[in-house]
């Protein structure tokens, strides 16, 4: 190698060196009470799941900034009140980069708790860092069930699995008429692991609750033409379809119903119309349209107003994420563990989270001896414009209503 | 001092720093990027043999890594040793390779590219359907994980790669890969065997690939099957080499050097902006030092006696 090259890479090796550490130069107290309490997450504000990444944070920025000016949150060993601090750096979409935050957080921020990213691969990586870092891990958007079977004892997830979304489909089913109630269900299953599992939960509780799973149609992530399967379920005359679609594909879905004709009265896609902009995309044909309702700005859960009305007056917007609410929630799980804990240690806080019973903005929470949060099953449905709460352990804001032929929504 | 011991001095060093880097480090952090960096230069340096040395644009890399890392986590979790599960991801892809480089090395130039990237594609396509889920280690490993070992593992890694790469292009191996990318017809016509070189930087490349992808499946607790098969694995190699200087040894390590670090500290302290900064410092390399930041001095210079030379004759006019 010439001296030239060698002396300018040692030269940018060096300067690049000495900007990496830069910004990790700054002070830290020591001794006696905190001065607030660090919690960070890593979530997807860049890249290609920025879109609900950002309401996560947005939801976590928010609590922080209620429970701040309620005081913060006690701490029984220092006997008084400290402010929380979420740190929250950009995975950019990428699990390697959840990875290396998550361990900065760890290392160098000294966080007393992890909250959960954004999308169910960057959390997957993330609660198994969690686990190794014996760090309490509380995330909202993940909804296979098996991540959670790996018996970690760190990570909890106040949201709802495959097993729930399920239950709440047949809870809107047998909430119709007898008259209306579809009889044939068409399960179009994503081959991911939580399409795989929702269509083994559709099987066994369809048998239990009298319902026929008629037609199992398998379809991969990057499926963008449906009418095989469309046509299969017309054929067999479904009258109710459900499915775990990406965003995209939903609305694709939807599209090709449309033009095949076929027009059941049950929709339920769990991922996508839950997207508060899918309205704005689809019109009048995502009308009648079920998907998840994990947390809904109409909810009457305590606190929810407030975060309505906050988020509504800082943002300038009425439209909402489901994950600003969810987002929120996990943060007052936390904060209640943290408080019930009464110290800032991972393991005590990681004790109190076990016995986590609390009502938040999306309604009440316990864990499971897995982590898996018992939260209200929900499920909202598309009605002019609107996504109502259509079945919910505490309260709706309408009825299912079966969707007409395309020419009449 | 003879001169042959005196330049293996410096890499020496080098070598002997990185192995003690870990006792200098606190907290798993500045490990895992240290990890990263390591990872980088890796699957960059070996893309820089078959890209950079040999002049085929190998878009396919994330198939080569993800089949590494596929077989090695499937052998390793299923019982195997770890050593031999990372060879056999790495002669996975080595096989690979040879099935999938033999025809597709007689493609030339852009067709080659679309071709590997094709196969990329498929690879992830049936990697993400075949393997739906999520990998995660048994709870045994899970609760004895230290970074430590994955540490030393990604180091020796890189260090064998930018071995084996130096002593291949100072070879006449090297030579008649080199003559390839200047000029495949004059190369052939000088009798150079054109599909026996191109597949021989195939295999080699593919082989350091593969191990670093059974690194990664070492490296990380959990992660869905399909990770390693994402097109990220074939775009990062090749932005890299190109930041660094595509066709030098110092390419591929300066360019992970300048991806990860400052990547990471743009991250971390301009938010969302970060990704509009890295990409004007991508495009402003590319269009201002195509030979990547190697080449920045060579430009510089050639800037400055090309100024000298027009002052020179501006004042023999006068």
């Amino acid at each position: 190698m010439r001296k030239g090259n060698f002396i300018t890479a040692a030269g940018i090796l060096s300067f690049s060196l000495v900007f990496l550490l830069l910004p990790f130069m700054g002070g830290q107290s020591y001794g006696g009470a905190p001065e607030k309490i660090k919690v960070g997450a890593s979530v997807a504000l860049t890249g290609k799941f920025a879109g609900g990444g950002v309401d996560v944070a947005d939801g976590y920025k928010l609590a922080q900034k209620h429970i701040n000016e309620d005081g913060g949150i006690y701490v029984k060993e220092y006997d008084k009140k400290l402010p929380i601090e979420i740190i929250i750096y950009d995975d950019e979409s990428d699990p390697n980069k959840t990875v290396a935050r998550l361990e900065k957080l760890n290392s160098v921020d000294k966080v007393v708790a992890y909250l959960g990213g954004f999308s169910s691969a960057m959390n997957t990586a993330g609660l198994a860092i969690a686990e190794k870092n014996k760090v309490p891990w509380v995330g909202v958007t993940i909804a296979a069930e098996g991540v959670f079977s790996q018996g970690f004892k760190y990570t909890f997830a106040p949201c709802m699995f495959s097993f729930m979304e399920v239950t709440a489909f047949y809870d809107a089913l047998d909430s119709l008429p007898e008259s209306q109630r579809p009889k044939k269900i068409a399960n179009f299953e994503l081959q991911s692991d939580w399409g795989i599992e929702c269509g083994k939960y559709l099987k066994e509780f369809g048998q239990k609750r009298g319902y026929e799973i008629t037609l199992t149609e398998k379809y991969a992530k990057g499926t963008s033409d449906f009418s095989s399967l469309i046509m299969a379920a017309k054929a067999a005359g479904c009258d109710a379809v459900f499915s775990v679609p990406t965003p995209p594909q939903s609305m694709t879905l939807i599209k090709q119903m449309k033009e095949l004709g076929y027009a059941p009265p049950v929709t339920c896609f769990i991922r996508g119309p839950d997207l508060s902009n899918y309205w704005e995309v689809m019109g009048k044909d995502a009308n009648y349209i079920l998907t998840c309702g994990e947390w809904s700005p109409d909810m009457k859960y305590p606190g929810n107003e407030r975060l309505v009305k906050d988020f509504r007056e800082e943002k300038k917007t009425e439209i909402i994420g489901m994950q600003v609410g969810c987002g929120y929630g996990a943060v007052q799980v936390l904060a209640d563990a943290i408080e019930r804990g009464g110290t800032l240690d991972s393991k005590a806080i990681r004790d109190a989270l076990t016995k986590t019973d609390m009502v938040t903005v999306r309604g009440h929470v316990t864990f499971d001896e897995r982590g898996i949060g018992m939260v209200p099953y929900s499920l909202c449905q598309w009605q002019n414009g609107k996504l109502e709460v259509v079945t919910n352990p505490d309260h709706t804001t309408a009825k299912v209503v079966p969707a007409p032929p395309w020419d009449q929504r | 001092m003879p001169l042959k011991l005196k330049k293996t001095i410096a890499p020496g060093l080098v070598t002997a720093f990185l192995f003690c880097l870990p006792l200098f480090l606190s907290g798993d952090y500045y490990l895992t990027m240290v990890c990263s960096l390591f990872l980088y230069v890796t699957i960059s340096q070996s893309w820089n043999l078959l890209g950079g040395y040999t002049g085929q644009i190998n878009v396919g890399q994330s198939a080569f890594f993800g089949t590494g890392a596929l077989v090695a986590r499937l052998l390793w979790t299923g019982g195997l040793p770890f050593i031999p599960a990372l060879l056999c991801g790495a002669f996975s892809s080595v096989l690979l390779s040879l099935v999938i480089g033999i025809p597709a090395l007689r493609l030339r130039g852009h067709y080659f590219a679309i071709g590997t990237l094709a196969v990329a594609w498929i690879a992830f396509l049936l990697a993400e359907n075949l393997f739906p889920g999520v990998t995660f280690l048994p709870g045994k490993y899970v609760a004895t994980y230290s970074l430590l070992p994955r540490y030393y593992l990604y180091l020796v890694i890189m260090l064998s790669t930018i071995l084996v790469v130096f002593l291949v292009v100072h070879s006449r191996m090297g030579l008649a890969m080199e003559a390839i990318r200047e000029d495949e017809e004059a190369a052939q016509a000088s009798g150079v065997n054109m599909t026996k070189y191109k597949v021989i930087a195939f295999v080699i490349s593919s082989f350091f690939v593969g191990l670093a992808g059974g690194a990664f499946a070492y490296f990380h607790v959990s992660y869905y099957w399909y990770l390693p098969f994402i097109l990220m694995w074939c775009f990062e190699p090749i932005l890299i080499t190109f930041i660094g200087g595509a066709g030098t040894l110092w390419g591929p390590i300066i360019g992970s050097f300048c991806y990860v670090a400052l990547k990471e500290v743009f991250a971390l302290t301009l938010g969302e902006v970060n990704v509009l900064i890295f990409g004007a410092v991508f495009i402003f390399i590319i269009l201002f030092f195509p030979k990547g930041i190697i080449g920045v001095p060579e430009k510089l210079q050639e800037h400055l006696s090309k100024k000298a030379k027009s002052r020179q004759s501006a004042r023999q006019k006068v």
